[in-house]
């Protein structure tokens, strides 16, 4: 068997930069998205050593995003949907860093597991056994898309420290109910979002600590959100501070806000449309001006791992 | 005649008024606003939408204003500018619309968008616009004859709550902005009928039965 040393100037391919990020106009530009990143994150939020560690990720050659063109740094952190935070895309990136620190940060496992209890963040990535990069599409219901390089640990490892008990046929999200700086929303009180047991075991289902090989910025949904790329932006609960195992299905907060137009599945369709726009392409955000439209593919690009989920039920009713 | 009066008349003044929202959006593109360059065809659309709105609600206001404060010099010198600033309401719609095909790319989207409610009301509201814009000329003023040319154009009433509705479905929340822009011109509208009323009515004076 070949041992291979890898060579005093060999780096991690997590730590790349993106061909995207680099191409920018000039080196001002490409300067000012290390800025907003490294440097940034760091002025905006103090950040204990421990949480440092685990970054940069390695990178699962499952999901390296082969082919996949990366969305820009500075674009997926100040183009935002995070309602509490304001609901213009770019309010979240100004409101959620005046004074709100989520750190420390606790998850409570709740509900019919045989393990619950209190986590905090930093103990529960070391027991999931660090991190790992992991880069997705992300598609909006708003019919929009991103790539992101995730960090983080699959969410079937934290389903099998829970140990659901037989009864538990959902996994109920929720987000926190006041932070600084946060509103309403327009909620009428905290996200809450959920899955099938089966989706959450999904190989993709995946919770977030970082992006781009960094602590996950504020306005992403820190210190921890979910992460299911076969559906849209929406079922991405962030800053979680709950899960529970129920027995019935919850009801996410956009299908209280809006039944006809946010179902429980969210599944990516392009067959089934929006009542009010067409899911049938989407716009490929920092795309420029030209040729910047794609066509939406059937669970985002992830019907091979995410179809047999689906057997046999109406899409078209469980949207 | 005031400074403000005479500033208000002029026409070169309205048109600078007019322009410059037009102009505006550079400012973010070429600051490199990131939240604009994420995706700034839609940026565009719904800026473009958003200043279309207020131009049809303020040419809509003019009337109100003059009818309830007659001796208001300022509002009788905006009157003067009604065919240019409603005819501007009609170009910036038609940007709007020109950015809407553009960021859906071309007419197949169209075709199937046109069927969805919010935006076939869009289509509609525009096809108002482009009607009355056509006839705002005027040549088509004497053609069409003075009584069937105002009732004509009474349409721009019915496009108001139109560009009302289209604008409140366009995102997934309710935008308050929509309140800011129609309610006032709603009052306005109400006042303004209120008091023609009162001053002409609408009957022959029926004698007052005697009280006794």
């Amino acid at each position: 068997m070949r041992i291979r040393v890898p060579k005093d100037w060999e780096i991690r391919e997590s730590a790349v930069t993106p061909e995207s990020v680099y191409r920018l106009r000039n080196r001002r530009e490409f300067l000012k998205t290390l800025g907003a990143g490294a440097a940034g994150a760091l002025l905006l939020r103090s950040r204990s050593l421990a949480a440092m560690t685990g970054f940069p990720a390695a990178v699962n050659p499952d999901y390296s995003g082969d082919g996949l063109k990366v969305t820009p740094y500075k674009l997926v952190t100040s183009y935002n949907n995070f309602y509490e935070f304001g609901t213009d895309k770019g309010d979240p990136s100004e409101n959620a860093n005046h004074g709100w620190n989520p750190e420390p940060w606790t998850v409570e496992i709740a509900g019919l597991a045989n393990n619950p209890g209190k986590w905090d963040v930093e103990d529960l990535v070391k027991k999931m056994g660090g991190i790992e990069q992991r880069v997705y599409r992300h598609r909006c219901v708003e019919a929009w898309s991103m790539v992101i390089p995730w960090d983080g640990f699959a969410l079937a490892k934290l389903v099998d420290l829970a140990d659901p008990k037989p009864g538990a046929k959902f996994l109920k999200m929720t987000s926190f109910d006041k932070v600084t700086g946060s509103q309403d929303g327009g909620f009428g009180g905290p996200y809450v979002e959920g899955l099938r047991l089966d989706e959450a075991r999904n190989e993709l289902a995946f919770i977030a600590t970082g992006i781009y090989g960094k602590p996950i910025p504020n306005q992403n949904g820190a210190p921890l959100r979910l992460v299911t790329p076969w559906k849209y932006g929406f079922k991405g609960i962030k800053s979680i501070v709950r899960m529970e195992f129920t027995t019935k299905e919850p009801i996410n907060t956009w299908q209280h806000l809006a039944a006809d137009e946010y179902g429980f599945y969210a599944n990516v369709n392009p067959t089934v449309d929006h009542p009010r726009w067409s899911q049938a392409s989407e716009q490929v955000i920092g795309g420029g001006v030209f040729n910047s439209r794609q066509k939406t593919l059937m669970f985002n690009g992830y019907e091979k791992q995410v179809a047999a989920l689906y057997q046999g039920l109406d899409l078209r009713k469980n949207y | 005649m005031g400074w403000a009066e005479r500033l208000f008349r002029s026409k070169v003044f309205v048109w600078i008024v007019i322009v410059l929202p037009g102009l505006y959006p550079a400012w973010p593109i070429l600051s490199g606003d990131p939240t604009v360059l994420a995706d700034p065809l839609k940026y565009l659309l719904h800026h473009f939408g958003f200043v279309a709105c207020i131009l049809l609600a303020s040419v809509l206001a003019l009337t109100p204003l003059r009818v309830l404060f007659p001796r208001w010099r300022i509002a009788l010198a905006l009157n003067r500018h009604r065919r240019l600033i409603g005819v501007s309401a009609f170009f910036y719609a038609l940007i709007h619309l020109g950015f809407q095909f553009l960021h859906e790319g071309g007419w197949p989207t169209f075709f199937t968008d046109i069927k969805k409610p919010f935006l076939f009301i869009g289509m509609l509201t525009f096809l108002i616009l482009l009607v009355l814009a056509v006839t705002s000329f005027n040549f088509m003023v004497r053609w069409l004859g003075g009584r069937r040319w105002k009732n004509l154009h009474r349409l721009a009433y019915v496009a108001a709550p139109l560009a009302a509705f289209h604008q409140a479905l366009a995102r997934k929340l309710f935008p308050v902005q929509v309140l800011w822009i129609f309610v006032p011109l709603a009052l306005l509208e109400i006042a303004r009928v209120a008091r023609q009323r009162m001053k002409a009515p609408a009957a022959a004076p029926i004698p007052a039965p005697s009280r006794g």
